[in-house]
């Protein structure tokens, strides 16, 4: 009996033993800089020309690539083919950036840029995991890798950028505000002295409260809850005498109140929220995938091609028939990407305008884009350029 | 050499049947293996963190925190560092663990007692009481307190008594003490402490003389008397002395625009839900051990007891319940550990507790060492709990 159990115990251990082995690995710091001082030190003896030197330097900087516990360039993508699924960490409590339909099935603007991925990698919008986190596991999350990309309405900020993982591209510009209930009677944040505001946890937004409050001296209390239909009820309910988040976020939870007239969002904007995908550290390759699948997007609305226009062949506009694969190359294949990345992706997701108007514009949470910082930098060819809008990319080509 | 020649023509059982040899074996090899992996397992940690750069390490400790905490006993400004602000959060999670316990155990008590009440009705109702509130998870009853307590009218509407205490969805405030001088309300408090300390040393004195004599000799309401007069003596010879009362009385104090107390004493919705929620739960725990330990004592103690002619509460109180303390003692401290780490269930509903502080911190320091920080400060509470209940334990053994 006793035995039996021992022997249990020492498999247990030994399968323990082999997993935490294969997670380990990768070349110490010290093995980097002695083997820069054998290099230094040839040199110095001069037995060595200035080829062999940079033949030897290349080797190491390989070796390091090779054996670094970080998943190098590359093999994220290979990952996601093997897999046969992008996982995107994202939510679906926000209506017009995560939620779910009346189906069950995920849908907003987050989560369609999680299928214009899997359509650009997979060719197939649906392969998409959607792993849902709260605010607060944002960043370990994206931290750990174990995601491919992060989708949720995370606000880029350059701690975020050193910390978690990397900005790909704002694809929403956003600013912090303030909802109050209209028989308040207040207009202005600065009217809120003394007030309760509720927050929501784990974002930006806490801080900036805080900023706003100490600035304007307004001692303002917070209370701070940990998910989005708690906070709802306690603002709904008049516990708090104002309610803060991102005005996007405003708008579509202020949409699921029993009275959404009741209640009015304040001029002042408290913070510059700009919002895109994150990609893990550590993967040059899958981080430029996903800015040109960011780029296309927002190329495609610019050239006026919709789901519908997707062309197949040659339209003899050069910068469209690059952009969809008819000619030449806007970098497809450096990326492991088809030449024809572009027409998967428009005629499975439609290009940004779309995408906006399905959640965030009229078939959604209703956002008002034209003459917003959201509409389009220019039309291409920038003939008549700024529009007065921010949304633009690196240029596919 | 004479025990090497014997070791090697040992000719008993074979060793690898031998109990002894069998036994230190397993015991060193799993000892070594246990090591080995506990040094792998962190130092594996140790590589991760620094190979994917995540931050870690406690420089953030003295820098300002600039985050809002929503309720604190503490004072608490936000250019105060993060150090000060988590032992902010601590003391709210402390307070609410160590209040929290003691009504949870007055009511586990009270309503375990009634579980075994020859009364029907009361057993029954007990009964309910304890599997409702067992068998439902604790986060769905905080929520369902949350609900309720949002339901309350809006502070412009409180419900009120003689404008003393207000009640509505945001808080409930009290008229409180508070100190006129601060030499005059220490000495007032030291003093009253030492009363009650009379009142104990006289109830055991007393109650050792009835047991004695078999006289009454009114243990429990000396007690009070002694307490009260020293209390009462020591209020007033300060008030002569310093001129002053050594506390005066503020009445709470609804402000507009936005409904903000002055005077009295607050306690913000949230925490009431979550008092509310970890007590009703806890306390049935407690009355199931309670009543295990009651059953326990055999039925002998109980009928000598009537026999002799104690009363009912006499016997439960001096016979049954000082035997069935030995049952209970041990599940209960399990109980107040539970309530204590439950109470991390808080920033669902909002009130700023050590867990849901911690969290906003990890926004703007290291996620690592925040969490280990918080994983200590649990484990320093529960483990106090446990030595306190180990301790007293120990004393109540026979």
């Amino acid at each position: 009996m006793l035995r039996k159990k021992l022997y249990i115990l020492v498999a247990a251990l030994a399968a323990m033993a082999a997993i935490l082995a294969a997670c380990s690995g990768g070349l110490s710091e010290e093995d980097v800089e002695e083997r820069a001082q054998e290099l230094a030190a040839e040199r110095t003896a001069g037995a060595m020309t200035e080829a062999d030197i940079e033949t030897r330097a290349q080797e190491l900087a390989e070796e390091m690539m090779a054996e670094s516990a970080m998943m190098p360039t590359g093999e994220r993508l290979q990952a996601v083919k093997d897999r046969g699924k992008v996982i995107c960490a994202s939510r679906n409590d926000v209506p017009g950036y995560g939620f779910l339909d009346a189906g069950g099935n995920s849908v907003g603007f987050d989560i369609d840029l999680c299928r214009a991925i899997a359509a650009a990698v997979l060719g197939d919008p649906n392969a998409i995991e959607i792993r849902l986190i709260s605010a607060a596991e944002r960043g370990p999350t994206i931290q750990s890798g174990e995601v491919d990309m992060l989708v949720r309405t995370v606000t880029w900020t350059t701690t975020r950028d050193a910390q978690w993982g990397n900005y790909a591209q704002t694809m929403f510009y956003d600013g912090q505000g303030f909802m109050v209930r209209k028989d308040s009677g207040i207009e202005s944040a600065l009217e809120l002295e003394g007030a309760t505001v509720c927050v929501t946890q784990g974002t930006t937004t806490e801080l900036n409260l805080q900023d706003f409050s100490n600035q304007y001296d307004l001692n303002i209390t917070a209370s701070t809850f940990e998910d989005t239909e708690a906070v709802k009820a306690a603002y709904e309910g008049g516990t708090c005498d104002a309610f803060t988040n991102d005005r996007s976020q405003l708008a579509a939870i202020g949409s699921g109140f029993d009275d959404p007239n009741a209640h009015v969002t304040l001029p002042e904007t408290i913070s510059e929220e700009p919002l895109g995908p994150v990609v893990p550290h550590g993967d040059d390759q899958w981080f430029d995938i996903v800015k040109t699948v960011m780029s296309i997007l927002i190329y495609s609305e610019a050239y006026s091609i919709t789901s519908d226009t997707v062309p197949t062949a040659k339209t003899g506009e050069t910068a469209i028939d690059r952009l969809f694969g008819l000619e030449g190359s806007f970098g497809q294949e450096s990326l492991g990407l088809s030449d024809t990345v572009a027409q998967d992706i428009i005629m499975a997701v439609g290009n940004y305008g779309e995408i906006y108007a399905r959640n965030l514009g009229p078939d959604g949470i209703n956002l008002p884009r034209e003459g917003s910082r959201n509409a389009l930098w220019a039309e291409a060819p920038c003939t008549d350029c700024p529009k007065g809008g921010q949304i633009y990319a690196a240029p596919p080509r | 050499m004479e025990a090497l020649i014997r070791a090697l023509s040992y000719k008993g059982i074979p060793l690898w049947r031998h109990v002894q040899v069998v036994q230190w074996t397993t015991q060193i090899v799993s000892g070594v293996l246990v090591v080995v992996l506990v040094v792998w397992f962190f130092a594996n940690i140790g590589n991760a963190i620094q190979d994917r750069e995540i931050p870690s390490g406690f420089g953030f400790l003295d820098r300002e925190y600039q985050t809002p905490i929503g309720h604190s006993f503490l004072s608490y400004d936000s250019s105060d560092s993060f150090l000060y602000a988590f032992v902010v959060a601590f003391v709210n999670t402390l307070l609410v663990s160590v209040v929290g316990v003691i009504l949870a155990t007055a009511l586990g008590i009270a309503v375990g007692v009634a579980r075994i009440s020859g009364n029907w009705l009361v057993s029954k109702i007990a009964l309910a009481y304890i599997e409702f509130f067992r068998n439902v998870p604790l986060l769905v009853q905080l929520f369902f307190w949350f609900y309720i307590v949002v339901e309350l009218p809006v502070w412009q509407d409180s419900y009120s008594v003689a404008d003393l205490v207000f009640l509505n969805n945001r808080y409930l405030a009290i008229p409180f003490l508070s100190p006129s001088g601060l030499v005059g309300a220490l000495v007032w408090v030291l003093v009253s402490v030492g009363g009650i300390g009379a009142a104990i040393f006289a109830y055991r004195r007393l109650i050792d003389r009835e047991v004695r004599t078999g006289s009454a000799a009114y243990p429990i309401l000396s007690g009070f008397a002694i307490t009260f007069l020293v209390g009462a003596l020591a209020w007033g010879v300060l008030s002569v002395a310093t001129g002053d009362a050594p506390f005066s009385i503020t009445v709470p104090n609804p402000q507009e625009p936005f409904g903000r107390v002055e005077g009295g004493f607050v306690l913000p919705g949230a925490l009431i839900t979550l008092m509310v929620g970890l007590v009703m739960y806890t306390a049935a725990f407690i009355a199931e051990i309670v009543r295990a330990g009651l059953q326990s004592v055999s039925r002998g103690q109980r009928e000598s007891a009537r026999a002799l002619g104690l009363s009912g509460m006499t016997a439960l109180r001096h016979v049954t319940f000082p035997q069935a303390l030995r049952v209970i003692v041990p599940p209960l401290i399990s109980q107040y550990l539970n309530l204590t780490k439950n109470s991390s269930l808080a920033g669902a509903i909002g009130y700023s507790d050590l867990t849901n502080v911690a969290k906003t911190m990890t926004q703007t320091a290291p996620a690592v060492s925040i969490f280990l920080m918080v994983m200590i400060a649990y484990l320093v509470l529960s483990l106090t709990y446990s030595l306190i209940g180990n301790l007293y334990n120990r004393h109540i053994r026979f």
